[in-house]
């Protein structure tokens, strides 16, 4: 109750509104990233109280991974890079003036995947944490093979299996650029330094994502949309019956993968995806605009917040990147991660646990009060949309590294990434690779260091062997089904 | 261009590639060579073998004659294009606000919109959002000769 009443105090809640706010407008700027925007404030913090310092970026936490969903569901340009999964479902459901209701999936998943999330840190953290100490390089190896499965769903009728996976591997291919982890040489840079820390997703994000939209829009005869579809749309739809088992899904997902250290939202996300695509009753409308892929990607992404505190703030293991910068946030205020913060300084720890909770509650309703309105964005005119979208695309570029170099980067991704899609190559499964490509050489490399060169580290523990089922469960059915598709085709064909 | 032999080269591409990245693991320095090279190696090998399937499957099935089309308007695409070059050009040079002042309204009025009035305010309104919220709000440094 004490801590309750901390949390409901009229200071907190206004810092858990800014903060929570001023997340989901960072999150649904492309280019801009919760880890950016608390890696800034951290330092910000200091001179606040701690409880209400921890608060603040708790919410721009929270805020950040659901506002990426805005923009990918609008504007085809995930905010983040967790958001992509939402830009697949989502984008046509825009396209298809159905907007209002994919955002209010989005909102709705991330605030069951979140609130979750938050559960589960509250109750189990520190027993999850230690079995989460049990995942070595193997399994984090394997968890990126897991996320990488997904370029396989990637494919259906209407792309080439072998085309996906050619993107998929060329995305881990561009991902080698840079510093080799293990030795420190330079690989691939071609002399240039600006590549000497590789290429970062962002601009390739942006580049594949929101600029290849804008040249199209841009290059098409005809400007003018179909707003009619819109106003319609404005309309309220209910939520698809039936979607909350794909919530809870991408909650449960969402949160086991953000214990587990250095994994992110992105894979959560994706493997919820792909996980509620091969459930789902409706799969043939997976890439056309299903609620479903929506609720499972946004839970998942979302469940990770509460998921990736838990090694945070009981072991001084980072779930991820934000993760890393919030505990910036507990160091600097004398809150070393460990039990100590559940004894000696459980009146900060708890209410900002509590406050996640809170932070969840005020998207939720800013979402569901904005939603409607943002689905107007649609609505301006392509000559007004092109340019200012463009702007931002080169400012988040920029941003980032403050690097003129990543707008290039920007620009060459957005070329080479229309020419790839016009070809029949998935751009989804290039940016799968190109995020998941460092994860999964990190815990090969590593893996066969512990191995002493020997494959069979990767096969080894019991952890690892449900994770090869649990791959192979996510890959056969695919191939079955486009096996028998292609064998179908072959047969009408002859 | 025909589609087909746009594709059939890319792949050609590919495998030019696919073979250079094998090579090139041969020069992995000390442990890299049991670790990093051969997660290269593997990749090489396997974007070689499916660049090889498609460009198979692809002499074999692929008979259409549709042409590779980037844009309908080549004229709005590359005067884009044109223009995100020059904006990059004169990003540090000029500075933000300076640049995007050309950039937005120029795009706008190259794209057919011709009300100067909400292209100016649209530009002004986006300049006030970045000064705001990146600025003075994030702290992101932007480069260059500012006007705010």
């Amino acid at each position: 109750m004490e801590y309750l009443a901390i949390v409901f105090s009229p200071a907190a809640l206004l810092t858990i509104f800014i903060g929570t706010f001023a997340g989901v407008a960072i999150g649904g700027m492309p280019g801009l990233t919760a880890t950016m925007a608390v890696g800034l404030l951290v330092p910000f913090t200091y001179t606040m109280d701690p409880t209400m310092g921890l608060m603040l970026l708790g919410g721009i936490y929270a805020g950040a991974m659901y506002g990426g969903s805005i923009p990918a569901i609008l504007l085809n340009t995930p905010g983040t890079p967790a958001a992509v999964a939402t830009a697949i479902e989502g984008y046509p459901m825009s396209r298809a003036g159905r907007a209002p209701l994919a955002l209010k999936t989005s909102v709705t998943a991330s605030f069951v995947g979140g609130t979750f999330s938050v559960l589960i840190l509250l109750l189990f953290a520190p027993f999850l944490a230690r079995q989460a100490l049990a995942f070595g390089p193997a399994e984090t190896f394997l968890l990126a093979l897991m996320g990488l499965a997904g370029i396989i769903s990637i494919a259906d009728e209407n792309s080439s299996l072998i085309k996906a996976l050619i993107a998929g591997v060329l995305g881990m291919i561009i991902a080698l650029v840079g510093t080799d982890d293990m030795s420190g040489s330079l690989r691939y840079t071609m002399g240039m330094v600006d590549l000497i820390d590789g290429i970062d997703f962002m601009p390739a994000l942006i580049g594949l994502f929101s600029m290849i939209q804008m040249l199209e829009l841009a290059g098409q005869r005809g400007h003018e949309i179909d707003t009619s579809a819109l106003h319609k749309a404005q309309k309220r739809e209910k939520l698809p019956k039936g979607i909350g088992r794909f919530m809870g899904l991408g909650a449960g997902t969402g949160t086991l993968i953000g214990i587990l250290p250095g994994e992110g939202a992105t894979i959560a996300a994706f493997i919820s995806y792909n996980v509620a695509k091969r459930i789902s009753k409706t799969r043939e409308l997976f890439g056309k605009g299903n609620p479903e892929g929506i609720a499972a990607a946004e839970a998942g992404n979302n469940g990770c917040v509460g998921g990736s505190l838990v090694p945070t703030i009981t072991l001084g293991i980072p779930g991820n990147s934000v993760a890393a910068a919030l505990m910036g946030a507990f160091i600097i205020q004398g809150m070393i991660p460990g039990p100590d913060l559940f004894t000696e300084y459980a009146d900060r720890t708890y209410p900002f646990i509590l406050s996640l909770f809170v932070a969840n509650g005020v998207f939720l309703a800013i979402g569901l009060f904005f939603a409607p309105y943002l689905a107007r964005i649609a609505l301006v005119p392509p000559a007004i949309m092109v340019p200012v979208v463009a702007a931002f695309a080169v400012l988040g570029s920029y941003a980032l590294n403050n690097s003129v170099f990543d707008i290039y980067l920007m620009i060459a991704f957005a070329l080479g990434g229309l020419v790839l899609k016009k070809l029949g190559y998935s751009l989804e499964a290039l940016i799968l690779g190109l995020i998941l490509g460092p994860i999964a050489e990190g815990g090969f490399a590593q893996g066969m260091v512990i191995g002493r060169g020997s494959p069979w580290i990767f096969f080894e523990s019991n952890i690892a062997k449900v994770m090869w089922l649990i791959i192979l469960a996510l890959l056969i059915p695919p191939l079955y089904s486009y096996w028998k598709h292609v064998h179908r085709a072959g047969k009408a064909a002859g | 261009m025909q589609k087909k032999w746009a594709d059939r080269a890319l792949l050609v591409v590919f495998i030019l590639l696919a073979a250079l990245l094998y090579r090139s693991a041969a020069d992995y320095p000390g442990i890299a060579q049991t670790t990093s090279a051969k997660y290269v190696r593997f990749l090489a090998v396997f974007i070689g073998v499916l660049c090889l399937a498609q460009l198979g499957f692809g002499l074999m099935r692929e008979h259409g004659r549709e042409v590779l089309v980037l844009s309908e308007s080549p004229r709005r695409f590359f005067g884009l294009l044109v223009g995100l070059v020059l904006f990059a050009i004169a990003f540090e040079p000029l500075g933000f606000y300076l640049s995007a002042a050309l950039f937005i309204p120029a795009i706008g009025w190259m794209l057919g919109y011709r009300r100067p009035l909400v292209l100016a305010l649209t530009t002004a309104g986006v300049l006030g959002f970045v000064y705001v919220v990146f600025v003075q709000l994030l702290s992101v440094r932007l480069p260059g000769i500012e006007i705010f």
